[in-house]
C-alpha cells in the first residue's frame, strides 16, 4: 500500500454498540478525502479511530504509510484539528509552535519552522496575541496553522469550519485549500456540508450510521446517490417512487430543480398534488406540496408574487427539472 | 486595643531578638506545615488527576470521600491518627506519637482531601478534549497531561493554598498527636492555646500574628506564581 493513511476491518465499539463499522479505507499523500454524513453517523469516531485517539474499543487495522500504525510512528505524522478550536494558554506564536515544540524541536527552531505558515493563514499581526483574547474564527485560523505549521503526513481537520460565520468560513476554506496544495499530507476532512467537501477534496466518503455508503471521486459522489439515505444527505431530498412518476425506478430530486407549474396552458404531464404550504425566504420561495406518495418541496429561486401563486389546497402540478434515478 | 499593640509589640521583638525558642517553633512550624502539604500534593494530584479523567467504577464515590474530607474536623484526623500510633495501636511499634513525623501524617491526612477534590475540580474545568487535541500535536501521554497541568495552573495553585492553610491553622490534630511538647512538637498553633490558657495574651497574640505573617508569605508566594502574567492581552 503507498504513502498515506488508511484502514482494515476497521471497528469501533461504545457501550456494547457498534458505532462503526469500515471494511477498508485509504487516504494517499498528497490528496485529501471529505467523510461527509449527517450528525451522528460516526465521522468523529472514524477520524479519532484513524488517528489512534480514540477512547472507545478499537479493532481492525490502522496502516500508516503501508505499515501497521504503531502511537509513536502516529504521534510523529499526525496533525488534527478539532471542531472547537483548543489553544494552550500564551501566545498565538505558543500555540502554532506547540506541535513542533511536542516534536522535539528548540524553540527559536519552531519559530523559525512556523512562520512560512504564520505568513500563509495571515496571522502575523495576531502573533503576540493572547490566545484567550481570540474570536473563535481566529482561533480556529490559529488552530488550523498550529495542525499546518507541525507539518504533518497525516492531517485529521473535525468539521473545522462548524460554527463559524458565512465570511470567516469562506476565508478560512480558501487559504486552507491554498495551504493544501502541493503539500504531501493525506488530508481527512469530516464535514457534514457539501461546498466544503467540493472546495477541498478530490474523494468523497459519505458515512451515514457508521458505515460507509458510497466513495469515490467528490463531482462524482455528491453528484450520484445510490440510494434514499445517501440521497437526502446530498440534498436531494425530494423522492419520486415509481409509482408517481411511471419510470421503472425511484427519482431524486433537489428542491430547486423542483418546480411548481404557474401557467395553466402549460399542459406538460407533471407529478400532481395539493399546495399545503408557501413560505418566503428572501431570496427563493419555498413551495410544500402533498402527493400520493409523500412530500415534495419545490425552490423557487428570485420573487415570486404571492398573487402568482396558487392558493393553499389548490390542486396543483410539479415538475421536476432535474433527477437522478436510483438503481437499489 | 492595649492587649493587641502589646503583641504586635512583642511579635516584632521576638523576631528580632532571634528568641531561640520562637524560631526553633518557627522552623518547626513550617517544616511541619510544607511536609505536610508537599506530601498531600504528591499523593493527591495523582489521584485527583484519576478521578478527574479517567473512568472506573467507583468514581463518584471517591470524589464524594474527597469532598467529605475536605470539611473533616482537625480533630477527627488527630484522633484516628493517635489510636493508629498509640503503643498498643497497630502503628504503634514505631514510635512516632508524640513526634513531628506523628503531626506531618495527621497534617498530610488533612491536606490530602482537599488537593484531591480540588486537583479534581481544577482538571475537569479544562476542555475534555484538551489531551486529546495536544496528542493529536505528537505530545506523548506524559507531554499531554504536563501541558493539562499548565493550562488548569491557576486553580492548581488555589488547592496548593488551601491546603496549605488548611493544615498550618489546625490545631487540633497538632495538639492530640504532638502533644504541644517544648522544643519538639511546639508549633505556633498549639503554642498560641498554650499561651492563652496561661493568660499571656500578648504572647499569644504575637505568635497568631507570626502564623499570619507565614501564611501570607507562603500563599503570596503562590499567588505571584499562578497570577504571572506572560501574555500583554
Amino acid at each position: 500500500m503507498s504513502a498515506g493513511i488508511g484502514c482494515r476491518d476497521l471497528r469501533v465499539h461504545a457501550g456494547g454498540r457498534e458505532l462503526l463499522s469500515v471494511p477498508e479505507l485509504h487516504v494517499a499523500s498528497g490528496r485529501t478525502l471529505a467523510v461527509l454524513g449527517p450528525n451522528g453517523a460516526g465521522k468523529s469516531t472514524l477520524l479519532r479511530a484513524l488517528g489512534l485517539l480514540s477512547s472507545h474499543r478499537v479493532s481492525g487495522r490502522i496502516v500508516l504509510d503501508g505499515r501497521p500504525a504503531t502511537r509513536p510512528l502516529m504521534r510523529q505524522a499526525l496533525a488534527a484539528v478539532l471542531q472547537r478550536p483548543i489553544l494552550r494558554r500564551g501566545t498565538v506564536a505558543d500555540n502554532v509552535i506547540s506541535g513542533l515544540r511536542f516534536r522535539g524541536m528548540s524553540r527559536r527552531e519552531a519559530r523559525t519552522e512556523a512562520w512560512p505558515w504564520i505568513e500563509a493563514l495571515g496571522l502575523e499581526s495576531l502573533v503576540g496575541r493572547d490566545a484567550r483574547s481570540l474570536s473563535i474564527g481566529e482561533a480556529q485560523r490559529v488552530s488550523i496553522t498550529r495542525a499546518l505549521a507541525a507539518g504533518p503526513r497525516v492531517l485529521l481537520l473535525d468539521e473545522p469550519f462548524s460554527g463559524l460565520d458565512s465570511t470567516t468560513r469562506a476565508d478560512l476554506l480558501a487559504d486552507l485549500r491554498a495551504a493544501l496544495t502541493g503539500q504531501p499530507t493525506a488530508t481527512i476532512l469530516v464535514t457534514h456540508d457539501r461546498q466544503e467537501a467540493l472546495a477541498l477534496a478530490e474523494d468523497t466518503a459519505l458515512l451515514i450510521d457508521g458505515r460507509i455508503r458510497q466513495h469515490g471521486s467528490t463531482a462524482e459522489v455528491l453528484d450520484h446517490p445510490s440510494d434514499a439515505g445517501t440521497a437526502r444527505l446530498l440534498g436531494y431530498t425530494n423522492l419520486l417512487p415509481p409509482a408517481l412518476t411511471g419510470r421503472a425506478h425511484t427519482l431524486v430530486a433537489r428542491p430547486e430543480h423542483t418546480q411548481l407549474v404557474l401557467d395553466p396552458s402549460d399542459q406538460t404531464d407533471d407529478v400532481r398534488g395539493t399546495l399545503r404550504r408557501t413560505v418566503a425566504l428572501g431570496s427563493a420561495t419555498r413551495v410544500d406540496v402533498d402527493t400520493s406518495a409523500g412530500a415534495l418541496t419545490c425552490l423557487h429561486l428570485g420573487d415570486v408574487l404571492a398573487t402568482e401563486l396558487p392558493p393553499i389546497g389548490s390542486d396543483v402540478r410539479v415538475r421536476i427539472r432535474h433527477a437522478r434515478s436510483l438503481t437499489s | 486595643m492595649d492587649v493587641l499593640f502589646d503583641g504586635l509589640v512583642d511579635a516584632i521583638g521576638l523576631l528580632l531578638s532571634g528568641d531561640r525558642d520562637t524560631w526553633s517553633i518557627i522552623a518547626l512550624t513550617l517544616r511541619v506545615s510544607l511536609t505536610a502539604t508537599a506530601i498531600a500534593i504528591l499523593i493527591g494530584l495523582p489521584l485527583g488527576a484519576l478521578v478527574a479523567l479517567a473512568r472506573f467504577p467507583g468514581r463518584r464515590i471517591v470524589l464524594a470521600a474527597a469532598n467529605t474530607g475536605m470539611g473533616m474536623p482537625p480533630v477527627v484526623v488527630g484522633l484516628f491518627v493517635t489510636v493508629l500510633l498509640w503503643r498498643s495501636g497497630p502503628l504503634g511499634g514505631l514510635g512516632l506519637l508524640y513526634t513531628p513525623t506523628a503531626m506531618i501524617i495527621a497534617q498530610s491526612a488533612i491536606a490530602t482531601p482537599v488537593v484531591v477534590a480540588l486537583v479534581a475540580a481544577a482538571l475537569q474545568q479544562v476542555d475534555p478534549d484538551f489531551r486529546v487535541q495536544m496528542r493529536a500535536l505528537g505530545a506523548t501521554p506524559v507531554r499531554a497531561f504536563a501541558a493539562l497541568l499548565g493550562e488548569a495552573r491557576l486553580p492548581l495553585l488555589a488547592g496548593a493554598m488551601a491546603a496549605f492553610g488548611a493544615v498550618v491553622s489546625e490545631v487540633g490534630a497538632a495538639q492530640m498527636v504532638g502533644g504541644n511538647l517544648a522544643g519538639q512538637t511546639r508549633v505556633l498553633t498549639t503554642a498560641a492555646v498554650l499561651a492563652t490558657s496561661q493568660g499571656q495574651f500578648s504572647l499569644s497574640i504575637a505568635f497568631g500574628l507570626i502564623l499570619l505573617l507565614i501564611a501570607f508569605g507562603v500563599n503570596l508566594s503562590l499567588t505571584l506564581v499562578q497570577q504571572r502574567r506572560t501574555v500583554p492581552r
